[in-house]
């Protein structure tokens, strides 16, 4: 079976016109421009981060920081594939301990853009490594002097990360600061994943953009309290 | 004008040289290629690669094959090289009995002795009696961590066994400190109850304790005896930053001594070595047989089965013959290796790095079926084939050409198969010998000291300098400097050993420190060039005497080499000989002397 523009336009057309027959809240898709969003409903209440801490310059070289979506632990709680955040976010935690590094987790609230994510969070840290994760939880690893498309390692199928993926993204990235050889992290791969999630990786994608607040940066993050 | 082409069929290239004859015999060299040799010398199969390689070097002078006029084969030497290794010891573990592994994060540091006991039955541990807790994957660092904080109290736990990958993780939240291995991948076997010891060095140091008998003795309590059976045991962990020795009361550790048999030299005097015995005793068995009819080993032992395999994978060659199906090994060359090899009942996945010796054979055969490959060229081209001059004379002729040679000259043909050795003399006599052992042994030598899977990426290592990217701009090389780039390098090398191909860099998947790499790199050239150049050049040198030989060129596919040439010079030059890369026809560099040495004759 091809995957191509059409179909997935049929598949989108399909998932809305369920949604809206079920009685959902009315949402906006990806289709409609960004003007035509004023005066309707968010698809979440926006979060504020008034008093939020902006996380600071690291300095520590055994640092790894690691950067999370707007929406993560808050208005997304679970990754495309159903694994609870909390959880990716204390195997990636645990992968980076085992190296002996030591990681230091910020929200990104300018972008929701992985690649970026990684690159601020890099920026960011001690050591120049840096994990930006999405709350639907595709991930990449990033050095802090690369262009923010050539990444050091990019995980783009969520839907078929497990946790022992994440614990392996965590040590990997320690590795990348030890300046130790990295073993590629073997990951399944699947063609019609895009098919499957295409709808619901870009609904997740607009509830993380609703959460943008670019005033705020990037700040100190500790779970939702 | 007349274009004619020299071919000369290598164990593994095969090379060409076209050149032009005007007809006042006015002579020039106009271009030359090499290709892959195409199935076993010597065969029917050489003519795929003969035409390949014709048609890229005609293809430099934008002529059509058929532009030829004639093609010289050369009466390629009847020999053809191949090789093979064999363990000759064998560690086994009778009952699971240690553990020496290296995980990339053990945590603590010291020694611990204590009864082994697992996590599940904590509970039933007896305050005052020293443990070491083992713990399954089953179990998060949490929980491992948690219900060995509440037992600390009143147990006393030495050490801790983790299946997972989590020693640093469980470390951080004990309340006491302890040594701690981890990934012990088979860990249902450890013998709960039974004493153990564990140990866990400093980063960048290695285990002390229990890479020594009296260590292991000491810590388990063991008389003279056992010590003495504990010692393949503590030998396999030497150089560990991690272990556990686990005392069981039947088990044990043996070397066993594989039957490795002996090899019997069939020669102007009959004599056999034992295999054990090493390279040096086999070499010096060997010298001491005189010339050599055939080699054998002895029925149904390892280096019988070797021999006999190279013997089966040369009889194509053999059934090309008419009258002559007998194949004979006329000579071998032994080196001393060590190879690593998962130890049978190991907990963890370990390896012992196994004695080995490997071996490379020379066949000879009374004659190669050259005329038949004549005939099918010239089938296939439509242009006269003829099978013209021997080998080592025209290599001679050819690498007379180099710029400041004169005769006497000895050359040193040093390819993938074997090494040749010839001298030319004033008169223009020539004196010839073939040894086995060259570069594909080299090959088969790193890739078992460093335990690489595949073939190909000990070719790599044989042919190009390496270098460790340390971070994404800059590269620190095999000598030490430093190497800084622009651009980023790709992210992919990061961390890891890259080959420096020219125009490309090759990754070393193997996690292998480049200092050891370039130690096994050295020493397996070593091992082959130098021992197989002085035997040679002793063989044709006048009188047997090596200072009788003013010069001598490097030429063939290993003269290429970056370091081969120098390691040689250096040994060389203790005989006061000059010694260096032959330069063909002052353009060629060292390879193609045989093809260029098939044109000259064609002048005559």
């Amino acid at each position: 079976m091809e995957v191509n523009e059409q179909l997935i336009k049929a598949i989108t057309k399909a998932v809305v016109e369920q949604l809206q027959r079920g009685g959902a809240q009315p949402t906006t898709t990806s289709s409609s421009g960004p003007q035509s969003l004023a005066g309707k409903t968010r698809m979440r209440p926006k979060r504020s981060y008034e008093g939020a801490v902006r996380a600071k310059q690291g300095t520590d070289p055994k640092e790894v920081v690691i950067g999370v979506g707007a929406a993560f632990q808050t208005e997304i709680t679970k990754t495309i594939g159903g694994i609870p955040l909390d959880e990716v976010l204390r195997n990636v935690k645990a992968g980076i301990e085992e190296e002996g590094m030591v990681s230091r987790v910020v929200k990104v609230l300018d972008t929701s853009d992985v690649g970026f994510m990684a690159l601020q969070a890099a920026k960011l840290s001690g050591s120049g490594i840096g994990i930006g994760i999405q709350s639907k939880g595709t991930t990449v690893i990033h050095q802090k002097d690369l262009y923010p498309l050539t990444n050091l390692e990019l995980f783009p199928q969520a839907p078929l990360m497990d946790l022992e993926t994440y614990r392996k993204i965590g040590r990997n990235a320690a590795k990348y600061v030890k300046g130790e050889k990295v073993t590629p992290i073997e990951c399944t791969n699947d063609p019609m994943v895009r098919a499957k999630f295409q709808v619901k990786a870009a609904l997740m994608h607009i509830i993380e953009t609703e959460q943008l607040d670019p005033d705020k940066g990037m700040i100190v993050w500790e779970g939702a309290k | 004008m007349k274009l004619i082409a020299g071919v000369d069929i290598g164990n593994s290239t095969t090379e060409v040289c076209i050149g032009a004859v005007g007809e006042n015999g006015y002579f020039r060299f106009l271009s030359s290629a090499s290709r892959m040799t195409t199935g076993t010398k010597g065969t029917l199969p050489n003519v795929l690669g003969i035409k390949a390689a014709l048609e890229e070097a005609m293809d430099r002078i934008h002529q059509p094959l058929s532009a030829l006029d004639l093609v010289r084969l050369n009466e390629a030497a009847p020999v053809i090289g191949d090789t093979a290794m064999e363990t000759i010891t064998e560690t086994i573990i009778t009952e699971s009995s240690m553990i020496g592994h290296n995980p990339s994060t053990p945590a603590g540091a010291g020694e611990a002795v204590g009864e082994l006991l697992f996590l599940e039955n904590i509970w039933k541990g007896k305050p005052g009696v020293p443990y070491i807790v083992a713990a399954a994957s089953k179990f998060s660092y949490e929980e491992v961590a948690a219900r060995l904080n509440q037992h600390i109290p009143e147990l006393d736990v030495r050490g801790l066994i983790l299946q997972a990958d989590e020693a640093v993780l469980v470390e951080n939240r004990l309340s006491k400190k302890m040594p701690i291995v981890d990934e012990v991948r088979h860990i249902s076997r450890v013998p709960e109850g039974k004493l153990a010891a564990i140990e866990v060095a400093l980063p960048g140091t290695s285990i002390r304790m229990l890479s020594n008998p009296y260590g292991i003795a000491t810590l388990l309590g063991l008389n003279a005896e056992e010590t003495k059976s504990v010692t393949p045991i503590a030998k396999s962990l030497v150089g560990k930053r991690s272990a556990v020795v686990i005392r069981t009361p039947h088990g044990n550790i043996r070397e066993n001594i594989l039957p490795a048999g002996e090899i019997v030299f069939h020669g102007e005097k009959e004599a056999n070595v034992n295999i054990d015995a090493g390279a040096d005793k086999i070499m010096e068995t060997l010298a001491s047989a005189g010339e050599i009819r055939d080699i054998d080993g002895e029925r149904d032992t390892n280096v019988g089965n070797m021999l006999r395999r190279i013997k089966t994978s040369m009889a194509d060659v053999a059934k090309e013959h008419e009258g002559d199906s007998e194949i004979r090994i006329t000579d071998i060359l032994a080196v001393d290796t060590l190879a690593p090899v998962e130890i049978a009942g190991s907990l963890a996945g370990e390896t012992c790095m196994e004695k080995a010796v490997g071996i490379a054979a020379m066949v000879k055969t009374q004659h190669l079926p050259m005329q038949k490959i004549a005939e099918r060229l010239e089938q296939e081209l439509h242009v006269k084939a003829v099978v013209a001059g021997v080998e080592a004379v025209m290599a001679s002729l050819g690498a007379m050409t180099t710029p400041g040679t004169k005769l006497p000259l000895a050359i040193l043909d040093m390819g993938g198969g074997s090494t040749d050795a010839a001298v030319l003399q004033p008169d223009g006599s020539v004196k010839t010998t073939h040894q086995a052992g060259a570069g594909e042994l080299v090959s088969m030598l790193i890739q078992t000291e460093l335990g690489l899977h595949s073939r190909t990426t000990a070719e790599q290592i044989k042919k190009y300098p390496m270098g460790k990217v340390e971070s994404l701009f800059h590269m620190r090389l095999e000598n030490g400097s430093m190497q800084f780039f622009e651009e980023s390098i790709d992210p992919r090398y990061y961390g890891h050993v890259v080959l420096l191909a020219p125009g490309e860099m090759l990754k070393v998947e193997e996690d292998i420190p480049m200092e050891k790499i370039l130690e096994v790199r050295r020493d397996a050239k070593r091992k082959v060039f130098v021992r197989n150049a002085l035997r040679a050049l002793e063989i044709v040198a006048p009188d047997h005497d090596l200072r009788k030989i003013p010069n001598v060129v490097l030429v063939g596919g290993s003269a290429e080499d970056f370091e081969i040439p120098e390691m040689l010079m250096e040994v060389l030059a203790d005989y006061r000989i000059v010694c260096g890369r032959g330069n063909i026809r002052g353009v060629e560099g060292p390879r193609n002397a045989v093809a260029t040495g098939l044109l000259l004759s064609y002048l005559g």
